[in-house]
C-alpha cells in the first residue's frame, strides 16, 4: 500500500501542530468556539449529543496491521474501548476529549494516518472498491488513482471552503462496489478503443435529502487529465454552487439547475485554461504510484483444495461462513474473506479494541498484513490462502467476528442515529437490533439470500437508505420516532432509488414490516431471483398490500 | 444565461449589476493596521461599502477602495482623484469584469462577509494565474489567523483582520506549512512534478 514520503510526513505532522495550536488558542480564549468549529470539522472532529466524535480517514479503505493496532490503542486509551466503521470506509470514535485530540492525531501521524477533511465543506475521503486489486471482475486497479486524487485534494487551498461537502469515489471493476453514481464526482476507470486508460466521469450524484443519480459528464477522460479536469469541476462548483440554503448547496443541485450539457460546457471552458498545465500527469506518475500497490507475493497455488470440501462437510457453521463471508479471488488458491461487524446485538460497524488487535494479528499471519474497510461497514482480509481458511475462521470466530451474514438482511448498513447523532430524528441502532431479532434462524436468512438493508436516522441519509434493497428512514412525527420504508433501491451499476412503500411505520412495527416484505418475496420469487429482481418484476404493490394489511 | 437560475450574477452585457447585496460589505471598513507581505503595517485605507445611491462625489478623501460597480460606472472620476486605485470584488461578482482595467488598478480588495464562503479564493487564483494581476490582493472582513495560509496560497498578499484579532499571533499562520501537494497561485508545481524531477 502507499507509503508516505518525506513530503506526506511533513504535511501530516505540520497539520497536527496546526490543530494543536488551534485547540490551545481555543482553550486560552483566543479562538472562539464558533471560529474553531469549521476548523475542527476539517480535522474530523464533531460535537455530538454526548461528546465529541472524531472521524479518522481511511483512504479508499486500506489499513495495515500496524495502523489497525494504533486504532485499537486509540479506542483503549482515549475512548471507551471501541470504534465504529462508517459507510465512507472511515472509523469514528464517539468519546474523545477535545484536549486529547491533538495527541490522538499525533499518534495517527506516526503510522501514516490522519483525520484531514473527514468532515466540513471540503473534499472528503476518496472511497473505492473494497476488493480493489483482488476482485475477479476487476479491469483496472483503482488504488493508484485514488492516491493521486487524495494527494491533490488534501489541503487544497482553493477548495477548502466549498458550498457543501464533496465526495469522490473510484471504481475499476465490472461490478461497481463503490457506488460511483451516488457521488459528487464518480470515476470509473476504463479502457477506450485504443486501449488507453481513462475515466468515465459522473458528476452530481448523491443521496441526502434530494437523492440524485450522477450524470455522465465525460465518456472518456484520458487519465493524464484527471486532476486538471477535477480541478475545473471544483472551480465551477466553488464559483456557482448555491450558498444561500445548505440543502441546495451540493453540486447535484447546481448540475440539475444548469442541466448537464450547460454544466459540461462551463467545465470544459474552465478546463481549457489549465488542461496542459502542471496538473497534467505523466505515465511515470502512474507507474510510480502503481508500484506502491504491487500484487502481494502470492504462492503458486491452485483452486480446489480438497480439504475445504471436507471441512465444509464436517462443520455446518464453517460451511455457512464460507458460503456467505468469502468471495472468489482472482489469484488461484486464494480467497477474499469478509469480517462481519454485524454481530447480533452489536451496533453495525462497531468493533472493540481487542477485536481490532485480533484482526491486525490475523491479517499479519494470513493476509500480508493488510485489512480493508468497506462501505457496508465490514472489514476484509483480501488475500487469504484457501488452505488457511479453517484457521482464519477459527481465529475470527473466537472474536465473534465470523457471523456468517454478509450480504444478508442482517448485514445492515446503519448510521449512528439518535444514540449519537445530534441531527437524528429517530434511533437506528435499536431498529437494527429489532430486525436482527426477527431473523435468528440462519437457514431462513440464507434462504432469503442477498438483501441490502440500509438505514438512516434522518434525511441526511448517511445510512444510504435510498439505495437499500430495503431502505429504512427515521422520521419525526410529533416528537415520536417513525420509520419510512422504501424497496428496490440499488447502488450498483444499475443505480436505482428505492420506491416508497407507503406511510411511515411505528417504531415497534419495523421488524414486522421487513419480515412481511421478505415473506412476499419468498412467495413470489422465481428461479434464482433475489429480492431486488422479484421487486423489479412485480413492482411495489404486493409488498405494500402485505405490510399495510393489518393497519387497513 | 442559465447561471442566473442558480445565483444572482452580474450580467456584463446589460451592466445591470445588483448593488449592496448581503454578499457585500454593509458598511465601510477601516482598520488601523494591516498585514502586508507578512509584515504588520499601519493602515489608512477606507473600504467604502456599496449603497444604491453611492457616486464618486460621495467618496471620502484619502486612501480608499471602491466597489466594483462604482468603478465600472465612474472610472474617470475615480482616476481623477489621483490616488492609488483599489477596487473591491464581492463574492457574487466576477474578476472577469475588471480584466480590461487591470493596468489601472493598484489593489484588488476581496471582502469576506463570512470566511466560510470560499468564492474569493477562486477569484484570487484566477486574478493571479489567468489574468496576471501583479498588484496587491487584499482580503478584508471576516478574515482571521486561520484563513491566512490558504489565502496566501491562492494569491492574496495583504490582509486586514477584525479588531479582536492579535496580528502578532496571526503572523504564525505563514509558517504553518513547509510543504504542499498541489499547485496554486504561489507555486506552479504539483507534488507529482516534483517527484518526477527527483526520479
Ligand atoms: S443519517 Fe442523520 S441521523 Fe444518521 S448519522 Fe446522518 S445525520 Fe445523523
Amino acid at each position: 500500500m502507499y507509503q508516505y514520503d518525506s513530503v506526506d510526513k511533513t504535511i501530516v505532522k505540520e497539520r497536527v501542530a496546526q490543530f494543536r495550536d488551534q485547540v490551545n488558542r481555543h482553550l486560552n480564549g483566543e479562538l472562539t468556539a464558533a471560529d474553531l468549529q469549521p476548523l475542527r470539522l476539517r480535522n474530523g472532529l464533531y460535537m455530538q449529543i454526548h461528546a465529541h466524535m472524531l472521524r479518522v480517514s481511511i483512504p479508499y479503505g486500506l489499513i495495515n496491521s500496524t495502523q489497525m493496532r494504533t486504532l485499537a490503542h486509540i479506542a483503549r486509551k482515549y475512548d471507551k474501548g471501541y470504534g465504529h466503521f462508517t459507510t465512507r470506509q472511515n472509523i469514528q470514535y464517539n468519546w474523545p476529549e477535545l484536549a486529547d485530540v491533538p495527541d490522538i492525531l499525533d499518534e495517527l501521524a506516526d503510522v501514516e494516518m490522519h483525520a484531514i477533511q473527514t468532515s466540513g465543506n471540503c473534499i472528503r475521503n476518496i472511497s473505492s472498491d473494497q476488493y480493489a486489486g483482488v476482485a475477479k471482475d476487476e479491469i483496472i486497479d483503482p488504488r493508484p488513482y485514488c492516491e493521486i486524487i487524495r494527494q491533490w485534494s488534501t489541503l487544497h487551498p482553493e477548495f477548502y471552503w466549498l458550498p457543501r461537502k464533496f465526495k469522490i469515489a473510484v471504481t475499476g471493476a465490472t461490478e461497481d462496489r463503490a457506488a460511483v453514481q451516488f457521488h459528487d464526482i464518480g470515476l470509473e476507470v476504463v479502457h477506450n478503443n485504443a486501449n488507453d486508460i481513462g475515466f468515465r466521469v459522473y458528476v452530481g450524484g448523491g443521496l441526502g435529502r434530494t437523492p440524485v443519480i450522477g450524470k455522465v459528464i465525460k465518456e472518456f477522460l484520458p487519465r493524464e487529465d484527471i486532476l486538471s479536469y477535477c480541478d475545473a469541476i471544483l472551480r465551477v462548483y466553488n464559483l456557482h454552487g448555491r450558498r444561500d440554503n445548505k440543502y441546495k448547496a451540493r453540486i447535484k443541485i447546481l448540475v440539475n439547475a444548469m442541466g448537464i450539457d450547460r454544466f459540461r460546457e462551463e467545465v470544459d471552458a474552465e478546463w481549457q485554461f489549465q488542461k496542459d498545465g502542471d496538473l497534467k500527469l505523466h505515465d511515470t506518475d502512474f507507474d510510480t504510484m502503481a508500484a506502491f500497490f504491487p500484487p502481494p507475493a502470492y504462492e503458486d497455488l491452485s483452486d480446489g483444495d480438497e480439504r475445504i470440501a471436507k471441512w465444509r462437510n464436517l462443520d455446518s457453521r464453517f460451511n455457512a461462513w464460507y458460503d456467505n463471508n468469502t468471495v472468489e479471488h482472482k489469484q488461484a488458491g486464494y480467497r477474499i474473506v469478509n469480517i462481519s461487524l454485524k454481530e447480533h446485538a452489536v451496533a453495525p460497524g462497531d468493533i472493540t479494541d481487542d477485536q481490532m488487535d485480533a484482526v491486525a494479528e490475523i491479517a499479519e499471519q494470513y493476509s500480508f498484513g493488510e485489512v480493508r474497510s468497506t462501505h457496508e461497514q465490514n472489514l476484509v482480509l483480501a488475500d487469504v490462502r484457501q488452505s488457511d481458511l479453517l484457521e482464519v475462521w477459527k481465529a475470527l470466530d473466537a472474536q465473534n467476528l465470523a457471523t456468517a451474514n454478509i450480504g444478508s438482511v442482517n448485514d445492515m448498513i446503519c448510521c449512528p442515529g439518535l444514540d449519537f447523532c445530534s441531527l437524528a430524528n429517530a434511533s437506528s441502532i435499536s431498529i437494527a437490533k429489532q430486525i436482527n431479532e426477527k431473523f435468528t434462524d440462519f437457514d431462513e436468512l440464507y434462504d432469503i439470500g442477498e438483501v441490502k438493508l440500509k438505514m438512516s436516522g434522518c434525511m441526511n441519509a448517511c445510512g444510504h437508505h435510498h439505495v437499500g434493497h430495503i431502505g429504512v428512514l427515521g422520521v419525526d412525527k410529533k416528537g415520536e420516532e417513525w420509520y419510512q420504508l422504501t424497496v428496490g433501491g440499488d447502488a450498483s451499476n444499475n443505480a436505482e432509488l428505492g420506491a416508497r412503500l407507503g406511510p411511515a411505520i411505528a417504531k415497534d412495527k419495523v421488524g414486522d414490516a421487513v419480515s412481511d416484505i421478505l415473506h412476499v418475496y419468498r412467495e413470489q420469487r422465481e428461479d434464482e431471483e433475489r429480492l431486488l429482481d422479484t421487486f423489479r418484476r412485480v413492482g411495489v404493490d404486493p409488498f405494500k398490500e402485505r405490510v399495510y394489511a393489518e393497519t387497513n | 444565461m442559465a447561471l442566473s437560475n442558480t445565483k444572482a450574477k452580474a450580467d456584463r452585457s446589460k451592466k445591470a449589476r445588483p448593488k449592496a447585496t448581503p454578499s457585500r460589505i454593509q458598511s465601510n471598513i477601516e482598520s488601523n493596521q494591516a498585514i502586508v507581505n507578512q509584515a504588520i503595517v499601519a493602515n489608512t485605507i477606507i473600504h467604502v461599502a456599496e449603497t444604491e445611491e453611492l457616486t464618486a462625489a460621495d467618496l471620502p478623501t484619502g486612501e480608499i477602495s471602491v466597489p466594483l460597480n462604482l468603478w465600472l460606472a465612474e472610472k474617470d472620476a475615480i482616476k481623477a482623484r489621483n490616488a492609488k486605485i483599489a477596487v473591491q470584488i464581492g463574492v457574487d461578482e466576477e474578476p472577469e469584469d475588471l480584466v480590461n482595467d487591470l493596468a489601472d488598478v493598484d489593489m484588488i480588495v476581496l471582502p469576506f462577509v463570512s470566511h466560510v464562503d470560499g468564492q474569493s479564493y477562486s477569484h484570487s487564483y484566477k486574478l493571479r494565474t489567468r489574468f496576471g494581476f501583479k498588484g496587491e490582493i487584499r482580503a478584508i472582513g471576516d478574515v482571521k489567523f486561520d484563513q491566512l495560509g490558504f489565502l496566501t496560497r491562492v494569491g492574496c498578499n495583504a490582509f486586514e483582520l477584525p479588531e479582536t484579532e492579535n496580528l502578532e499571533t496571526a503572523l504564525r499562520a505563514f509558517q504553518e506549512f513547509s510543504e504542499v501537494y498541489q499547485p496554486s497561485a504561489d507555486s506552479g508545481v504539483s507534488i507529482f512534478s516534483r517527484r518526477r524531477a527527483v526520479h
